[in-house]
């Protein structure tokens, strides 16, 4: 089975800077735009080793992106991070009309995205990029679920062209890939767990919680199939169709605000393929607060983002489900 | 080593640029013809002369980088590209029209664009204060290569509200980025108004100089000096360099010029032809400064330098073809540092092929010998010296001679033809009026050959005689006599400028009235028209326009 006995846990960063290093020692052209968070990003793994590819532009994020992109053009293949709060948050323009129109091979790294930013509170909970950074043409957009998740998908686009955006989240996340031998595919969600009487599709660490919650509903009787969706766009449309023919209920579980995000990228494929009830659990379109890093579980409860909200989710779609 | 610019074949290619913007503007009736000209020296100078490209082959990987952050000068950029070679001009026709490769603000050209851009665009602009931080970029991938490409990044004063202009020149100062030269445009001129009422911008040299650029300040609209910029630019070290390009937005045009009203606003149609003429006609002023009182030629040109004129006119002349003597290369070798304003050298001289070296190693910028001096096959290995070393070439014509057949075989390479109206060599002749019959039917015959060039008159030009050679279609006046005699140069070359002002809106005036829309166009320029209504007698028709 993909979970582990015991959890374990991983840093999406750390897992992100370590590949970026291996990346970078197989390609000369891999370089790195950093704004004044490179070591929280861990992309200064990469400086330290590559100090000539990395450029620290301060705390100025549409310089990031955009000088990103001047580096693509000049033939190399950029990285860029900050905070999702900030990338996208600061230079939406700046993605849309010099990396995505262009189709640039600028691959945007963000991290602290979602509520579990933890302290610093609603200024830095990014709950939009998601919703944001789907709807400009050309872009491509992954949320990975765990460190695993990660090295793959780094690995992945920086060997494909054009522009990505991939959120990682701050707190060290549970491994849903033990199984590394797992594949990934562009565009196409893995199902982890299969089941026949509703889906639960999740991106990011929520993909942990669906699979909690798969389980309590196991429990009660109720056979969950649980997608992780961490390719946002290109969608995976088959697969969800699938998922509503054979389930015929679906629950979504996303760290994002519910408009525009995985829950609604889901309402609209279902919508036009094979219409079942669906239910999303996200942020609820309000902002976020403050929590102490150890009051990060008691913030998801206060914003109804836990294993036991996806489960009421799935059994509150499938009453309306005519299956 | 001189500018290499060959600068009427410049001047040329920037005025068939501008030519073929307002083209693009008044069909599609949109588009932005204030900065198209504000920009139109400045990205001429770098496509036709300064930057390393090459039209056949754009992704050329020894080639420099031109990022055009100002994209809404998308038109003059469009015909810029067009006429450097990288698609044929009569798309410009096209522009903004659905289907069209040229769209409202230029697209990168990729694989992923090939339906809505054109080869040799390297940068998707539209979005203001984005395109100094992609030059940035470009530059840091080329110093990690260790590659000598140059990047050049145009960008406008508007758009230099925007922040990210700020963090982008903070970044090129701090990694010493001495292979991105950054070009403004500084017109004083965005869409709601001046820039100094919408944002005020100044002091911007000391801004820049702040921000760890080298800062060199330029006349936008003299590519000589652009050129002198860019030259001075390449041998700046550990320092991003800014040519802070003092322009006027609309240029070219003179109801437009200056004027916020034209910031994005296209021309009716039915003025094109009017509009094309006069950008046609910039007519360059080019004293001489054998005339007035004796020798002391540092003294004239700093004064006619002052007064603005376009060029300055050197008759070398050496006592066997003409009676007088003049000076020589040497002379002008040491007047060539006095001044970045072209050396327009006119060698009235016998076997000119002996000595064109010196006159090469001089830095003039336009040489023209004398048709009466050489044959044939002279000229030829003249003109291609001259071509060679980046210096127009040009042919006199003695008032009693007539242009040589063997030069209708080389007109392209030709950039001026100098029609003599007075016998050269002694001083005081008058203006020989017989000449004017001359220039008209030769302008006509050079033309019908392909001629793309200058016709420049020389001989008794004065406030009157100016008028005259101007109809005759001169567009280069020699004035000795007129600037230098009369002990006023500042009121002369007012004088002189004004009367070639007359004597272009008589003719734009005369076109629209051909073209029945005289009304329509004094309605358009009344305000540049009434300083010359009484000339024109046009004072209450003028009047009666509201």
């Amino acid at each position: 089975m993909l979970l582990g006995s015991e959890k374990k846990t991983a840093d999406m960063r750390g897992a992100y800077g370590d590949t970026l290093v291996e990346l970078g020692r197989d390609d000369p052209r891999i370089v790195c735009v950093g704004g004044d968070t490179t070591e929280s990003l861990k992309t200064k793994k990469f400086g330290d080793k590559y100090p000539e590819r990395m450029f620290n532009v301060g705390i100025a994020e549409a310089n990031i992106v955009s000088v990103a992109a001047g580096l693509v053009i000049a033939g190399k293949i950029a990285f860029a991070s900050t905070y999702a709060a900030f990338i996208p948050g600061r230079c939406v323009d700046q993605i849309r009309n010099t990396i995505c129109y262009p189709y640039l091979d600028v691959k945007l790294v963000v991290s602290h995205a979602g509520l579990t930013v933890g302290p610093d509170g609603a200024s830095h909970q990014q709950i939009e990029d998601i919703a944001e950074m789907r709807a400009i043409p050309n872009m491509r957009v992954l949320v990975p679920a765990d460190a695993v998740s990660v090295k793959y998908l780094i690995r992945m686009i920086a060997s494909t062209s054009g522009p990505f955006y991939m959120r990682l989240a701050r707190p060290s996340c549970d491994i849903i890939y033990a199984d590394q031998s797992r594949a990934f595919e562009l565009g196409r969600g893995n199902i982890l767990e299969d089941g026949s009487d509703a889906t639960i599709i999740g991106c990011g660490l929520m993909v942990s919680r669906a699979l909690e919650a798969a389980k309590e509903l196991k429990r009660k009787g109720v056979s969950c199939r649980v997608v992780d969706m961490f390719s946002i766009k290109p969608i995976d449309k088959d697969l969800i169709a699938r998922c509503a023919k054979e389930t015929g209920a679906i629950a979504t579980a996303e760290e994002h605000n519910v408009i525009g995000g995985l829950g609604g990228v889901v309402s609209e494929v279902i919508g036009e393929t094979y219409p079942v009830p669906i239910k999303r659990v996200g942020v609820q379109d309000i902002f976020g607060e403050s929590a102490r890093d150890e009051e990060i579980d008691m913030l998801l409860e206060h914003y109804g983002l836990t294993a036991t909200e996806i489960a009421k989710a799935v059994l509150e779609a499938r009453s309306r489900s005519r299956k | 080593m001189g500018f290499k610019m060959r600068y009427l074949d410049l001047k040329r290619k920037i005025r068939d640029a501008r030519m073929w913007a307002i083209q693009g503007i008044t069909e599609a009736g949109s588009g932005h013809p204030g900065a198209s000209f504000s920009a139109a020296e400045i990205m001429g100078t770098l496509y036709f002369k300064r930057m390393r490209h090459d039209p056949s082959n754009p992704n050329w990987s020894e080639r420099d980088y031109f990022i055009n952050s100002k994209a809404h000068s998308a038109p003059g950029f469009y015909s810029t590209l067009a006429v450097a070679g990288y698609f044929q001009p009569e798309e410009l026709r096209t522009l903004r029209q659905l289907g069209s490769r040229l769209q409202g603000h230029p697209v990168r050209y990729s694989e992923h664009q090939k339906q809505h851009s054109v080869p040799g665009i390297e940068y998707s602009g539209g979005s203001e204060g984005i395109g100094l931080s992609v030059g940035i970029g470009i530059a840091l991938a080329k110093k990690l290569d260790g590659k000598k490409n140059r990047v050049f990044v145009l960008i406008g004063d508007g758009e230099s509200d925007e922040g990210q202009i700020w963090e982008a020149s903070m970044a090129a100062g701090k990694f010493k980025l001495d292979n991105l030269v950054t070009i403004l445009d500084r017109n004083r001129i965005q869409q709601d108004g001046f820039t100094e009422d919408i944002m005020p911008l100044d002091p911007m040299k000391d801004k820049w100089t702040a921000f760890n650029w080298e800062v060199f300040e330029v006349d936008g609209h003299r590519v000589e000096q652009i050129l002198d910029a860019l030259n001075k630019a390449a041998q700046v070290h550990d320092k991003p360099v800014m040519i802070l390009a003092n322009t006027v937005k609309g240029n070219g045009i003179r109801h437009m010029a200056n004027n916020p009203q034209w910031h994005g606003k296209a021309p009716p149609k039915r003025q094109t032809e009017v509009l094309l003429e006069e950008l046609e006609s910039e007519c360059l002023i080019a004293p001489s400064i054998i005339a007035g009182e004796r020798e002391n030629y540092e003294d004239k040109i700093r004064k006619v330098e002052r007064e603005g004129v376009d060029m300055i006119h050197l008759d070398v002349m050496d006592g066997r073809f003409v009676p007088n003597t003049t000076f020589f290369a040497d002379t002008i070798k040491k007047l060539r540092r006095l001044t970045s304003l072209p050396f327009d050298t006119h060698l009235m001289i016998e076997n000119p092929l002996e000595k064109i070296q010196d006159y090469i190693d001089a830095r003039c910028d336009i040489i023209t010998v004398h048709a009466e001096a050489c044959t044939e096959n002279e000229f030829r290995e003249i003109q291609e010296r001259l071509i060679d070393n980046g210096i127009s070439p040009g042919i006199a014509i003695n008032p009693g001679t007539d242009v040589p057949k063997w030069m209708y075989h080389s007109l392209h390479n030709l950039d001026v033809v100098i029609v003599m109206s007075v016998n050269p060599g002694s001083a005081g002749q008058k203006f020989m009026p017989e000449v004017l019959t001359k220039m008209v039917v030769l302008n006509k015959q050079l033309r019908q050959h392909g001629f793309r060039g200058y016709i420049e008159a020389d001989g008794g030009i004065d406030a009157t005689t100016l008028q005259q050679t101007y109809d005759a279609g001169a567009r280069i006046f020699v004035a000795g006599a007129a600037v230098y005699s009369g002990g006023d140069i500042h009121g002369s070359v007012i004088q002189l400028r004004h009367k070639a002002e007359v004597a272009l809106e008589r003719r734009l005036l005369n076109h629209a009235t051909q073209l029945n829309i005289r009304a329509d166009w004094m309605k358009a320029r009344k305000h540049i028209l009434i300083p010359y209504a009484n000339e024109l007698r046009i004072e209450e028709e003028l009047h009666a326009i509201r």
